[in-house]
């Protein structure tokens, strides 16, 4: 890698760092396909570290497991979340004198947005974190090179493990985050705002629609499967000692969030289209 | 005895944080101000925060006006679509967006830089020298954080109104007009003080817990990743619990 002396040094440099971006999107892309393509080896040949890797992110590791893991986690924002859809709700609502309606409030928005979105952001925060944390320090201490000599595939092990551990603990995480929701939205409603909980039971059970819980479900999953990609991707190349370590996880964060925001848009405009699927102006 | 260590953990990190947050808090008006340090940070923070605020601001603005258009739509009301859209990004998606990005991006390399720092005994090395770090480190990143996120939260605003126009104009078919006439019937400058002023609690809360959790790392560079997995999780938790608050007092305070 000679400085670049030669004749046009600036463009020779921009040309340089263009094809360094580039050849990053080829590795990251065939990183993420050798991923997906040995997930049949996970249930082959590595099934006990799977099971240890779905109870680690079920119950978190060090300091996380104490406060109760990833569950309280997911379950605490998601409680936040659904008292905002009542709080907002209510309030909006009963400016026009509707606020009868808070109940369907919580059905709509807390199916369609609050729920996956918040789930991702503490999927990416709780497992996805540390994923790349645990990964960059075993690339950091040379663990995985020591993998690799000693005959184990590392992708299939590390990587694919990680994913398939996430898209199985999500699904219990996610119907934890839903519910406490839906919960956090009735007792704010029926116990601050005072509502009696016949009328706010009516309007969520009316506009609750099973199918839109089950599409959102199945974007919960592929969010997850997103997430896992992207940060195990950051942990498995992180470089650069202790701060390498540190920033490859700011850089997973910023991206897989960036990724989830961007692949719910499109999921959400493809499974839900134009209509709402209900008919209130009859 | 462990177990009863381990169970007092979280107090003592709890006590921990606070006891760093009155410090840092004192030492403010105090002299000497690192303003040097205080820059550079800012423009670290401001530098990788930028490009994944905007990335993540679209998103979320295009989901939520896109949600609230089928609503408005069933009604008949597809005119007030911007009266959701400045509602929804001024009150919820700017501050949150904008903290998800400081917490994720600029909070993660503060804990890594520190915690890098802590395992390597250089604030030891301060404390030696009789330079007190959290004078010298910890009230600039806090300040610089708070500024950033503040300055960031409104070109969040901005660019979740632009999305928002051309996602309900050229996709959904609503007028322009109606749109930009609608964006003030909810929103008003006190919805808009109160967004500012979440941003920059949210952006002190990310400042402080990173600049905690760097400055109390033990346990090598596994460690560091530990406690920057760390930040990320506690800052995203403080930062719910913060919103909820805020947004509730700010109900009572604006209607």
């Amino acid at each position: 890698m000679s400085a670049a002396t030669g004749r046009l040094p600036r463009l020779t440099r921009r040309t340089r760092a263009w094809a360094a971006g580039w050849n990053r999107v080829g590795t990251q892309t065939q990183f993420y396909a050798k991923t997906i393509t040995s997930v049949g080896d996970v249930f082959l040949y590595y099934r006990a570290e799977l099971l240890r890797l779905i109870a680690q992110m079920g119950l978190g590791s060090g300091a996380l497991a104490i406060v109760g893991g990833t569950v309280v986690i997911v379950a605490f924002l998601t409680i936040t979340t659904g008292a905002l859809a009542a709080v907002i709700g209510y309030n909006q609502f009963a400016d026009i004198g509707v606020e009868a309606l808070t109940g369907f409030a919580s059905a709509y928005f807390n199916v369609r947005l609050a729920a996956p979105l918040t789930s991702g952001i503490a999927l990416a925060a709780t497992i996805g974190a540390g994923a790349t944390a645990q990964l960059g320090a075993m690339r950091i201490n040379e663990e995985i090179d020591a993998l690799e000599v000693m005959g184990i595939r590392s992708i299939s092990y590390l990587s694919s493990t990680r994913l398939v551990a996430g898209v199985i603990v999500v699904i219990p995480l996610y119907c934890v985050a839903v519910i406490a929701a839906f919960f956090s939205a009735r007792v704010c409603t029926v116990v601050i705002y005072g509502q009696s909980s016949g009328v706010y039971d009516h309007y969520f059970n009316t506009f609750l629609y099973p199918m839109s819980l089950i599409w959102s479900f199945l974007l919960a999953v592929s969010m997850a499967i997103v997430i896992m990609l992207v940060h195990t991707y950051y942990g498995y190349t992180a470089a650069g000692g202790p701060a390498g370590v540190g920033e490859a996880v700011g850089r997973a964060v910023r991206s897989s969030l960036v990724a989830a925001g961007v692949l719910t848009v499109f999921i959400s405009l493809a499974i839900y289209g134009q209509s709402g699927s209900f008919n209130l102006s009859g | 005895m462990v177990s009863f260590t381990t169970a007092t953990k979280p107090a003592v990190a709890l006590g921990g944080l606070f006891a760093l947050a009155w410090e840092a808090l004192l030492l403010i008006p105090r002299r000497p101000f690192a303003a040097r340090e205080f820059m550079v940070q800012s423009w670290f923070v401001a530098r990788v925060s930028l490009l994944p605020t905007l990335m993540l601001a679209m998103p979320y603005t295009v989901l939520v006006v896109f949600t609230f258009n089928i609503l408005l739509l069933e009604f008949g009301a597809a005119d007030f679509c911007g009266t959701t859209a400045a509602f929804a990004t001024v009150t919820q998606v700017g501050p949150i967006v904008t903290v998800l990005v400081v917490a994720g991006a600029g909070a993660t390399a503060m804990c890594a830089d520190l915690g890098a720092r802590t395992i390597r005994e250089e604030l030891d090395a301060l404390r030696v020298m009789g330079v007190n770090p959290v004078q010298a480190l910890v009230v600039p990143r806090v300040l610089a954080a708070t500024l950033v996120a503040v300055m960031l939260s409104s070109l969040v605003i901005t660019v979740g109104l632009a999305g928002g126009f051309f996602f309900s104009v050229f996709v959904q078919h609503v007028t322009p007009g109606a749109y930009v006439a609608g964006m003030t019937v909810l929103t008003r400058l006190p919805d808009m003080l109160l967004a500012l002023i979440k941003a920059a609690l949210f952006g002190l809360a990310a400042g402080l817990i990173a600049c905690y959790k760097g400055t109390s790392v033990g346990g090598g560079p596994a460690g560091v990743g530990n406690a920057v997995n760390e930040t990320v999780v506690y800052t995203f938790v403080a930062l719910f619990a913060i919103n909820i608050i805020a947004t509730a007092v700010g109900v009572k305070v604006t209607l």
